[in-house]
């Protein structure tokens, strides 16, 4: 296996969060949205993240392509630390992390036309780009990800909430990337659609060897494009393996949960199907659990998950769970 | 017992760029305690049926057609009387929680005013009666939390709190719009094993839109499967599941990600679902249908029995599977 793109370790991203009151002098208390996480990627390989709402992912997301700041950690880029880079420097290597967002329509400035949404990255970064040359580029891959070149002068709002994230994959491609970055890129689609362009973006990261972090809340969705997901829960991963590992045997109950709560196209399977369900609501991030984050709705909690915080246990083939209890089923 | 018969029922808008349909001779029927489930993609019409049945479309909206609930048609009904009828006999639960509900009142005061209103209980019994169903519903520490507002609750027990409210007056009916879609899946399972509950204790009929398969797989015993405003199929979800006979069915079911499935090749349906001003003549799916003959594109397929209770509506039906 090749040296990997992307290492990430002990990421942390912590938000100050103002107490609710009116005492405006009061002081921020901090809000951990992600802890320790530890992860590499490899060129051409395709890291899903799953996780429901308020578990981080998408501060994750924002951290690696530098629109929010790392409270501590590592994020290493083919060996170079981006998080303490030089601005210039980090500047050049931001062209090689791109990012596809969740709400298609609102991810395109409306005032722009799709061509000029897509070159807009590209004459960024190369400014002396002649500009038939950046018309030529930009053709091209409007037709790779499956849009005509009479297209190119209409505006957002002409376009079906499909084609608009065809745009934004467009978007991110054109200036050649090695790594994308898709934050939830299916998850406003209607379902015919969302086949549309998961399929789009497995053919682009085969011809194109991209590789790609694909983020969730819908593990059927992720399994499918993914080599290798992490499962996050609270800002910390609970369980990390190749795909049909993880869906096939999985280590940690809250991983067990979401795939039994997986609702499955077939009534015959549906009534075998038997949902773990989840004690109480998630709690609230500016006050996690003791120990292990996940315990005040597990299953399988034992009063010795409030001391300590399990650490990440190893069962084979790079398998990784933080439960000191994996091999129990609940 | 049919509790509710929708036969023929259009919804068309007056707009500024003229009249467009948003639904076409729809025909459904539900029988009390059973649940129907009502499928399609955005801008199918799938959420304009229940508003008609509602009686709460837009204002320039017109319904046509019948709805017959309990033998009362409610096509023209007065508002007065559609008034009685929402809430005591046919409640909704929308997709997000948060807009359905009043933010600057009390869960109290809303669940209470309904049973004052409708059941002409004292404020005493209502709240008993409110903090009952809040129990029920598993909202924790119903007691106290009702005296809270709606953003002092997560979105999944806002949810349980707005299905709570919409049986107060113990419904016959419940439509429930998405109930699930704004919610996280491990609270989503709970939602529908809830409604589940209720359907099998008090009787009440369900009708859950949505546009996820898999949570039809799991929850209803029939369906209808619509697409720019029309019934492309029905029938017991069973057998629709097992050998759907419309091209359009058997898509949507390919193109949902399976997790108990090895196999990672996904079918796509090409193209985009369908904008409702720009109606084909023919069969809807037609622009999309990869066994699309010259005659679907002229002329519209009619809705056919194919099996008893199961109709399709297509010139080139799939064959029943073996």
């Amino acid at each position: 296996m090749s040296a990997p793109l992307l290492s990430v370790r002990d990421l942390s991203v912590t938000f100050s969060v103002r107490p609710e009151g009116i005492r405006p002098w009061a002081r921020g208390r901090p809000l951990r949205a992600v802890r320790d996480v530890c992860f590499d990627l490899a060129s051409g390989e395709t890291l899903g993240i799953v996780g429901e709402s308020g578990s981080g992912k998408s501060t994750l997301a924002r951290t690696l392509v530098g629109t929010l700041r790392a409270s501590g950690g590592r994020v290493l880029w083919r060996g170079e630390d981006l998080l303490s880079m030089a601005p210039r420097d980090r500047h050049r290597r931001r062209r090689d992390i791109q990012m596809v967002f969740q709400d298609p329509l609102a991810a395109l400035d409306p005032r722009m036309t799709a061509g000029e949404i897509v070159a807009e990255p590209l004459v960024t970064h190369e400014p002396r780009l002649a500009r038939d040359r950046v018309k030529a580029r930009v053709a091209a891959m409007m037709e790779r990800v499956g849009l005509l070149p009479e297209q190119l002068n209409r505006y957002p709002h002409e376009f079906s909430g499909g084609q608009c994230q065809r745009i934004g994959i467009a978007r991110a491609l054109i200036v050649e990337p090695r790594l994308v970055i898709c934050d939830e890129p299916v998850s406003a689609l209607d379902v015919s659609v969302q086949a549309q362009i998961i399929n789009l973006l497995r053919e682009l990261k085969r011809d194109l060897d991209l590789a790609l972090i694909f983020i969730a809340h819908d593990l059927s969705v992720v399994k499918h494009v993914s080599d290798r997901i992490m499962v996050f829960y609270l800002g910390r991963v609970m369980e990390s393996a190749a795909a049909r590992d993880l869906v096939r045997s999985p280590r940690h109950p809250y991983t067990r949960a979401l795939i039994s709560a997986a609702p499955i196209p077939d009534p015959e399977v549906e009534r075998r199907r038997q949902a773990i369900e989840l004690k109480g609501d998630l709690p609230s991030p500016l006050a996690p659990p003791s120990g292990c984050v996940f315990r005040t709705r597990c299953p399988v909690a034992r009063p010795s998950c409030a001391n300590e915080r399990p650490a990440m246990r190893e069962f084979g083939n790079g398998h990784l769970a933080a439960c000191p209890f994996g091999e129990h089923s609940p | 017992m049919t509790l509710l018969r929708v036969r023929d029922l259009g919804v068309s808008f007056d707009t500024a760029d003229g009249r467009v349909h948003a639904v076409n001779g729809v025909d459904l029927a539900v029988d009390a305690g059973r649940s129907l489930a009502v499928v399609g993609e955005s801008g199918s019409g799938k959420s304009q049926i229940m508003l008609a049945v509602m009686g709460l479309l837009a204002p320039n909206a017109t319904a046509t057609g019948s709805v017959e609930f309990e033998g009362t048609e409610l096509v023209g009904l007065g508002e007065a009387e559609f008034n009685r009828m929402r809430a005591s006999r046919i409640a909704m639960v929308f997709q997000d929680p948060m807009t359905a509900l009043n933010p600057y009142m009390r869960i109290s005061d809303q669940m209470t005013e309904v049973l004052t209103l409708h059941r002409g209980m004292n404020r005493r019994e209502a709240l008993a009666e409110s903090v009952r169903l809040l129990d029920a519903m598993e909202v924790p520490e119903a007691r106290r939390r009702i005296g809270m507002y709606p953003h002092e609750f997560s979105g999944g027990m806002r949810q349980r709190v707005l299905i709570a409210m919409a049986l107060l007056c113990r419904p016959r009916l419940l439509i429930a719009d998405e109930p699930t879609t704004a919610l996280d899946v491990t609270v989503q399972s709970r939602i529908l094993r809830l409604l589940a509950e209720v359907r099998a204790e008090l009787d009440t009929a369900v009708i859950l839109v949505t546009h996820d398969a898999g949570v039809v797989a799991g929850s209803c015993d029939e369906m209808v499967v619509l697409y720019g405003g029309r019934i492309m199929e029905s029938g017991p979800v069973d057998r629709v599941f097992a050998a759907p006979r419309h091209p359009y069915t058997q898509g949507l079911l390919d193109a949902v990600p399976r997790l108990d499935r090895d196999d990672d090749s996904l079918s796509a349906i090409p193209g985009d679902p369908l904008s409702m001003n720009r109606l084909p003549a023919g069969c809807p799916f037609a622009p999309r249908c990869p066994r699309v003959h010259e005659r679907c594109r002229r002329d519209r397929p009619p809705l056919e029995v194919h099996a008893p209770r199961h109709r399709a509506a297509c010139h080139d039906p799939l064959d029943d599977a073996p």
